[in-house]
């Protein structure tokens, strides 16, 4: 229709010719998409300055989706509602992020340098304390399970000594971890996460302290109770000293029971034979462990 | 500037409001205190009309105030995002933009990796009554994305969390966890019974 309204005037009045063109490409019909006027470098961050449905007339992309007819093309963006549907990224280009990170890298705060590796950060800052937040869209904001808070600390780090360790695991029980040497403390008790982060702390305290109590009944620690197999006293120790005495007696006819108790242990089989035993029942059986006893037990006994 | 005013325009969304973390306290722009949402409502009225003609309006902000406070900072050894979708190019997307801020911060990013997906699959009767034999099968997928970041100090994971979390597409969740380091606390130092020995008849 627009054609025909310059061809009438170009009839009527030849020397204005220029100026009607000039108008036409000047003028903006109401029905032209936005895309038409789009110039390549504008600033897309004002065209999709923040999350927006998809439209059609403003992104100047020629975007197809959809399942297409039989034999034919995904349909077109007009009027396309599996664009609509999808979330779309277009208010989150490179350059919107990087101007969205210029305005708050003033609120950042830098990393200490001298906190690089994880054994530094292990040595000053022992204790790691989880904690979990969760966002959803739903009737309710909120998530039971963002209470919970696990407290993980090494035990080597905190200051105990022999006893206090021992009984510091077995206060413990089964939130020991033996390999990576972490008691990890899990609390969901408490209906907030500052509380529960609170009692964590307050059950580390409490263990700390107790650990380093030595209690009246303490003194009935058994055999049975202890952590590790200990060979002095054992009735291991016992049978050896009592078939190596008996075979000296035999040979020599010495008779002297302290002493030559004494002088046996001091030798360096009955030592290794020492260790074998010690390590077969602390580690558990492998095959270094029994070859080793086996050489032990020959040199023991002179095989 | 775009970015105070496209940050304000995702406080609409409040569905999306963070469970757990606490509110920046610096900001100028941030309306979480219980004044701020007459500050929302008024900054509608201007930017209604500006919002059909698509251009940015020349924001007149007093310039934000960061207040720097004595409080130690806390320090996440690592910073774990998990996010949920139904839809894998959406969480490509996602993707895309949380590395992309996250380089933008000088955040050292660990591994971004991808779990397998959960397929939840049940069998439901295809017609209302009886005809045991004609069933009909549905199946929800959920993909998962994990983005893990480490050595991060608190004011930049809030920052980073708070931007990350506004710009959440729908139907996507996410779940951060943060491992927090502490130092050993004064009452854990030295075992109280040095100072004050006490009776064992007492502890009986």
């Amino acid at each position: 229709m627009l054609l025909v309204l310059v061809c009438r005037d170009q009839q009527a009045e030849p020397h204005t010719r220029r100026i009607s063109l000039h108008m036409l490409l000047l003028e903006i019909k109401a029905g032209d998409p936005r895309t038409e006027k789009m110039p390549v470098d504008q600033d897309w961050t004002a065209v999709y300055p923040s999350a927006t449905p998809f439209r059609p007339n403003a992104v100047p992309l020629p975007l197809r989706m959809g399942y297409p007819v039989k034999g034919g093309v995904p349909p077109e963006k007009k009027g396309n509602l599996e664009l609509l549907k999808i979330p779309n990224f277009l208010h989150l280009t490179p350059v919107a992020i990087k101007k969205h990170c210029e305005a708050l890298k003033p609120f950042c705060t830098e990393w200490p340098s001298a906190l690089d590796t994880d054994a530094t950060c292990d040595e000053h800052f022992p204790i790691k304390v989880d904690g979990t937040d969760y966002v959803s869209a739903g009737p309710s904001v909120r998530n039971p399970s963002a209470r919970v808070v696990h407290l993980r600390v090494k035990l080597s780090s905190l200051n105990l000594d022999d006893h206090a360790s021992k009984k510091m695991l077995k206060l413990v029980g089964n939130k020991y971890c033996k390999d990576t040497d972490v008691i990890t403390i899990k609390t969901d008790s408490c209906p907030l996460r500052q509380q529960n982060q609170d009692y964590a702390m307050y059950l580390l305290t409490v263990l700390y302290h107790e650990s380093w109590k030595t209690e009246a009944w303490e003194a009935e620690k058994s055999v049975a109770d202890m952590e590790e197999y200990s060979w002095e006293d054992s009735p291991s120790q016992r049978n050896l000293l009592d078939v190596l005495v008996r075979r000296k007696a035999a040979g020599e006819g010495e008779g002297e029971g302290e002493e030559v108790r004494e002088q046996l242990l001091g030798r360096s089989e009955v030592q290794e034979y020492k260790d074998s035993v010690t390590r077969l029942k602390n580690e558990g059986e492998s095959e270094s462990a029994v070859l080793q006893y086996k050489e032990a037990v020959k040199k023991v006994l002179n095989l | 500037m775009a970015a105070p005013m496209a940050l304000r325009r995702e406080l609409f969304s409040l569905t999306r409001i963070i469970g757990g973390i606490s509110r920046l306290g610096p900001r100028a722009v941030g309306a979480c205190s219980g004044h701020g949402t007459n500050n929302i409502t008024r900054s509608l009225l201007p930017l209604a009309s500006c919002t059909s003609f698509h251009t940015t309006t020349v924001f007149s902000s007093t310039p934000s105030s960061i207040t720097v406070t004595e409080e130690a900072d806390t320090l996440y050894q690592k910073v774990s995002l998990l996010v949920k979708g139904h839809d894998r190019a959406v969480l490509d997307s996602y993707e895309l933009f949380a590395t992309t801020a996250a380089k933008e911060l000088n955040i050292t990013i660990n591994k971004v990796h991808e779990q397998p997906k959960d397929m939840d699959r049940f069998t439901l009767l295809k017609s209302v009554h009886i005809f045991k034999n004609h069933r009909v099968q549905y199946e929800m997928r959920t993909h998962y994305r994990c983005i893990e970041l480490a050595h991060i100090t608190g004011c930049t994971a809030q920052v980073y969390l708070e931007y990350v979390q506004r710009n959440l597409p729908e139907g996507v969740a996410m779940a951060v966890t943060k491992t927090s380091m502490e130092k050993v606390p004064d009452h854990i130092l030295k075992p109280l019974w040095e100072d004050h020995p006490i009776d064992n008849e007492l502890s009986q």
